[in-house]
C-alpha cells in the first residue's frame, strides 16, 4: 500500500527543498545580525567536496563526512570571518561574493584532488548507505511494502527532514534568548548595540560562522544525496539563488527563508507544463515582489495578523 | 572621584573639537556639561564612551585608565549612556530594549540559551523582572510589549534612560534628554534624574534646557569652542562674566550673539 503512494520523484523534489531550505537559513542567520554574505555557495562546495573526498579515499561513513564537511565549512567561515567582518553591508557582500568565486577557482584548478571541472563521481550515496546499514540489521524495504529505490529516497527525505527540524529548533531557541537579542540589536544598531555593553564582534563571527556551518552541512548533504559534484554547482549563480530564497520569503523572520527555500524550489518543478516560460514567469515573479514587497512575503507584522486572527476565531 | 577628564584633546583633521579640558567628576553628584551648539559637549560623551579615542589625554574612571577601551568594555566598567539623537532598538519591544540593555549583567552563550539550561532560565527571569522594575521606574511598564519605534517621543528618551539603568552603571551619561520635552515631560524627567541619583549613580548630564540644569546640578561646566570657559555651582556660573558673555555675546558686540 505504502508502495503506491510513495513517489520517487516526488520525494527527491521535496529532499531539494530541505536542502535548499538549509542553505536559506544559512544566508538567513548572518543577515539577521545585519551581514549580507554571499558566500553559501563557497561554504556549501567546502562542506560538499571535504565530505566527499573523505568518503571516497578514506572509506569514512557518510556521517562522519558530513560532520567534518560541516566543521570545515565553519572553519572557513572564523578564519575569514574575524577580517572581513570589519565591513559591512554591500562591502561584505561583495568580499563573500569574491571568496566564492576564489573557492570555486581552487576546485577547478586543483586537478590531482578535485578531478577539475569535471567533478567527482562515485561518491557514496546516502540511500544506498542507510538501505545497506538497515539489511545488516535485518531489515528489507519490502517488509513494509516498498521497493528498494523508494526506501532509498524515502530514508533521505526523512534525514533530511530530521536535520531541518532540529536547525529551525536550534535558531528559533537561540533567537529567543540573550544570543538572539544581542544579534538583533546589531542589526538595529551596531553603534548603540555596542555602547549597551555588547561585544559586536564576537557576536557577528558567531553568527557569521554559524551561516559556514549550515551551508557546509547543506553541500556536505547535497553530495551525498546526488552522488556527484562539480564546481559549477557551487558558483555565484548558487548563491545569489540562496540569496533570492531568503529575500522573497522575507528576510526579517526565519519562516520567510523557508517559505522562500519551499515555494521557489517547488515552482519551477510546477510550472514544467509551460517548459520554456517558466524561468520568465520565475523572474518576472521576483520583479513583481520585489516592486509590491520589497521587505518579502512574509513580515513580522503579517504574522502577528495571522496569529491574531487565529485566536480570535478560537475564542468564538 | 568617579571620572577624571586629564587634559583631553580632539583633532578631527586640522579642526580641533576640544582643546586641553579637563574636569573631574564627584561620587553620587549630578554634574552638567552645558555650553553653546557645537562646543564639543557630544564628543566628550563620545571620548568617554571612547567611540573616538581622544588625540591627547587620559580619562580615568573610578582610579583606572578606560581611554583605550573598547566601548563595550567602559559599558562592564560601569558607564553607560544614552543618544542626543535617540538611538534604540526601534524594531524591539520596550522590554526587549531594556533586556538587552542588560547585556553586560548576564551572560549566557550559544548553548546554554539553545538547551535552556536552568541557570540561562534563571537568568532570563532576573533579566525581565529587572526590566520591568526599570520600566516602572521610567513610567512605562504598560507599554512594554510595544514596539519602541511606535512609543511617543518623550516616551523614548525614557526607555533610553530605562536601558542604560539596564546595564547598572555607576555612571550615567544623559546627553539632551529633555530636547523636546513640554513642561510636564521635563518635570518627570527632573524627577527621574534625582531618583537615579538617589540610587547612588553619579550623573553627568548635557542639557540645554538651562532652568533645568540650574535646579539639577551640583556642579557645572561649561564648554565654548572646544575649551573650558568655567566650572563651579550653579550659581556661580550663573555670575560668571566668561559663561554671559558666551552665551548672550559682549555689549558692544551688535554683530553676534
Amino acid at each position: 500500500m505504502l508502495g503506491e503512494i510513495l513517489n520517487t520523484y516526488y520525494l527527491q523534489i521535496g529532499s531539494f527543498i530541505l536542502i535548499n531550505i538549509m542553505l536559506a537559513i544559512s544566508v538567513y542567520v548572518p543577515l539577521s545580525s545585519g551581514q549580507l554574505s554571499l558566500g553559501s555557495a563557497g561554504f556549501m562546495g567546502v562542506g560538499a567536496y571535504t565530505s566527499a573526498l573523505l568518503t571516497i579515499h578514506f572509506d569514512l561513513p557518510i556521517f562522519v563526512g558530513v560532520i567534518a564537511g560541516a566543521l570545515a565549512a565553519s572553519i572557513l567561515g572564523v578564519i575569514v570571518g574575524i577580517p572581513s567582518l570589519r565591513l559591512s553591508g554591500v562591502y561584505l557582500a561583495i568580499a563573500t561574493l569574491g571568496l566564492g568565486e576564489v573557492i570555486r577557482v581552487i576546485f577547478v584548478n586543483w586537478d590531482s584532488l578535485t578531478k577539475g571541472s569535471v567533478g567527482l563521481t562515485g561518491i557514496p550515496q546516502l540511500g544506498r548507505e542507510i538501505l545497506e546499514f538497515s539489511r545488516g540489521l535485518g531489515f528489507e524495504p519490502a517488509m513494509i511494502g516498498i521497493r528498494n529505490n523508494q526506501f532509498v529516497f524515502l530514508s533521505i527525505f526523512l534525514v533530511l527532514l530530521i536535520l531541518v527540524i532540529a536547525i529551525l529548533w536550534f535558531v528559533i531557541r537561540q533567537q529567543n534568548s540573550r544570543v538572539g537579542r544581542a544579534l538583533q540589536s546589531i542589526n538595529m544598531d551596531d553603534r548603540a548595540a555596542e555602547s549597551m555593553g555588547i561585544n559586536i564582534t564576537h557576536y557577528k563571527v558567531v553568527a557569521f560562522t554559524q551561516g559556514a556551518f549550515f551551508a557546509g552541512l547543506a553541500g556536505a548533504l547535497f553530495a551525498h544525496v546526488i552522488g556527484y559534484i562539480s564546481p559549477a554547482d557551487f558558483s555565484y549563480h548558487r548563491a545569489v539563488e540562496v540569496l533570492i530564497f531568503t529575500v522573497f520569503g522575507g528576510s526579517e523572520v526565519i519562516i520567510g527563508s523557508v517559505f522562500g527555500a519551499f515555494f521557489l524550489t517547488l515552482m519551477p518543478e510546477v510550472l514544467r507544463f509551460v517548459s520554456e516560460f517558466r524561468y520568465i514567469i520565475y523572474g518576472i515573479l521576483l520583479v513583481v515582489l520585489m516592486a509590491v514587497r520589497p521587505q518579502g512575503i512574509l513580515d513580522a507584522n503579517l504574522l502577528k495578523k495571522f496569529k491574531f486572527k487565529r485566536s480570535k476565531g478560537g475564542v468564538r | 572621584m568617579v571620572l577624571e577628564l586629564k587634559k583631553i584633546t580632539k583633532n578631527f583633521g586640522g579642526i580641533s573639537a576640544l582643546k586641553d579640558v579637563s574636569f573631574s567628576i564627584n561620587k553620587g553628584e549630578i554634574f552638567g556639561l552645558i555650553g553653546p551648539n557645537g562646543a564639543g559637549k557630544t564628543t566628550m560623551f563620545n571620548m568617554i564612551t571612547n567611540i573616538y579615542e581622544p588625540t591627547s589625554g587620559e580619562i580615568i574612571f573610578n582610579g583606572e585608565n578606560i581611554t583605550a577601551l573598547k566601548p563595550y568594555k567602559i559599558t562592564e566598567k560601569g558607564i553607560c549612556r544614552t543618544y542626543q539623537n535617540i538611538r534604540l532598538f526601534s524594531q524591539m519591544s520596550t522590554l526587549h530594549n531594556v533586556m538587552v540593555g542588560g547585556h553586560s549583567q548576564s551572560q549566557s552563550g550559544v548553548f546554554s540559551s539553545v538547551f535552556r539550561t536552568k541557570a540561562q532560565r534563571k537568568e532570563e527571569q532576573l533579566l525581565k523582572e529587572k526590566a520591568e522594575e526599570l520600566l516602572d521606574l521610567v513610567g512605562l511598564l504598560e507599554h512594554k510589549d510595544t514596539i519602541a519605534e511606535n512609543l511617543a517621543y518623550g516616551q523614548q528618551r525614557r526607555l533610553e534612560i530605562a536601558r542604560a539603568l539596564a546595564s547598572n552603571p555607576s555612571l550615567l551619561l544623559l546627553d539632551e534628554p529633555a530636547a523636546g520635552m513640554n513642561e510636564n515631560e521635563t518635570d518627570s524627567l527632573y524627577d527621574l534624574i534625582k531618583t537615579v541619583q538617589s540610587r547612588g549613580i553619579t550623573v553627568l548630564i548635557i542639557e540645554h534646557d538651562m532652568p533645568l540644569v540650574m535646579k539639577l546640578c551640583d556642579r557645572i561646566a561649561v564648554l565654548n569652542f572646544g575649551e573650558k570657559l568655567a566650572e563651579g555651582t550653579p550659581d556661580e556660573i550663573q555670575n560668571n562674566e566668561a559663561v554671559i558673555e558666551a552665551y548672550l555675546g559682549k555689549e558692544e558686540d551688535e554683530v553676534d550673539a
